[in-house]
């Protein structure tokens, strides 16, 4: 049985999340609170380490509903790509998919490609 | 002047928000510096729980209203990044001034708060980073949010600038602070 797909989602204020098998997640909404690392830092943890358990080659997080992010939100997506980049056994890609009509995201993923471009890839969506 | 406080409904940990049209009045020296023109809209707000949340929603969703969609967003990130920049590093004793300003060309935010001096020095030398390069700063502070350290990540003001290529300026007048975040309509 896929751990992936059943790893627990949390309630967020303002984010929709969906957790689909055998690799994809999918965020929409925005993510504006102070600290929103209490509600999805231990959330994306646990799809890492599920993705490594089922040995998924390639993690789909697709995050082109989500209108807006504050800065901390950022941080987790770097977070998440700085685990798979320093995992010594096996890894996956970590693919994004992202808006073309959502402002942040341009750049933002943009700038992680070029901290952990061995480990990412991108997919851009109108 | 026709202010009104917030909804009343609201949690009464909710911060005192005051919104009005622009009057002019109440203003402090340094409120109304760098960008010139009209202000759409002028918000008062205290440090309290949900302050950041509360008007930041009430800022997208006015000009996601009155800007074309674009500009809206990227005005969205600026007042979000330029409110919490506020609330987490100016005095907790001195309301915080966000106003959505326009001219003919430009239209922008700005986010006036009381500050240290010390944190005023750490505004200046960043955005004179920010200036210098964009681009280099904005990594520079994804990188150090990963690894941390002293003085903490200053990604938000990086984002305004680089990621949503809002131009910034910043004055200082005795301990208030005024950040300007603007664009092209």
């Amino acid at each position: 049985m896929s751990q992936f797909s059943g790893v627990q989602v949390p309630k967020a204020e303002s984010i929709a999340i969906q957790v689909t098998a055998p690799n994809q997640v999918k965020l929409s909404g925005t993510i504006t609170q102070k600290d929103p690392a209490q509600d999805l830092a231990g959330f994306f943890k646990a799809l890492h380490t599920a993705a490594l358990a089922d040995k998924l080659t390639e993690v789909r997080a697709d995050v082109s509903g989500l209108t807006f992010v504050n800065s901390s939100a950022i941080r987790l997506f770097v977070d998440w790509a700085t685990w798979v980049k320093n995992e010594r056994g096996h890894r996956y890609t970590l693919r994004f998919v992202t808006s073309r009509n959502v402002t942040w995201q341009k750049t933002s993923f943009m700038a992680l490609m070029s901290l952990a471009k061995d480990v990412l890839a991108l997919e851009h969506v109108t | 002047m026709s202010s009104h406080d917030r909804n009343p409904s609201s949690p009464s940990s909710a911060p005192r928000l005051a919104v009005a049209a622009y009057s002019g009045a109440g203003t402090r020296p340094g409120d109304g510096a760098v960008l010139s023109g009209r202000a759409l809209l002028r918000v008062i707000c205290t440090a309290g729980s949900g302050a950041l949340e509360y008007t930041h929603a009430f800022v997208t969703a006015y000009t996601a209203d009155h800007l074309r969609g674009a500009v809206a967003q990227r005005l969205s990130v600026g007042a979000y990044e330029l409110l919490s920049n506020a609330l987490n590093f100016g005095s907790v004793s001195s309301d915080i001034v966000i106003e959505l300003i326009e001219s003919d060309n430009m239209v922008g935010v700005r986010v006036a708060n009381d500050a240290i001096g010390a944190r005023i020095s750490m505004l200046t030398e960043h955005l004179l980073k920010l200036k210098t390069n964009a681009e280099q700063t904005f990594l520079e502070e994804l990188r150090r949010s990963v690894t941390g350290g002293i003085p903490r990540p200053m990604l938000g003001l990086a984002r305004v600038s680089h990621e949503v290529g809002l131009t910034l300026d910043l004055q200082v007048h005795e301990r208030r602070v005024t950040v300007t975040a603007q664009c092209r309509r």
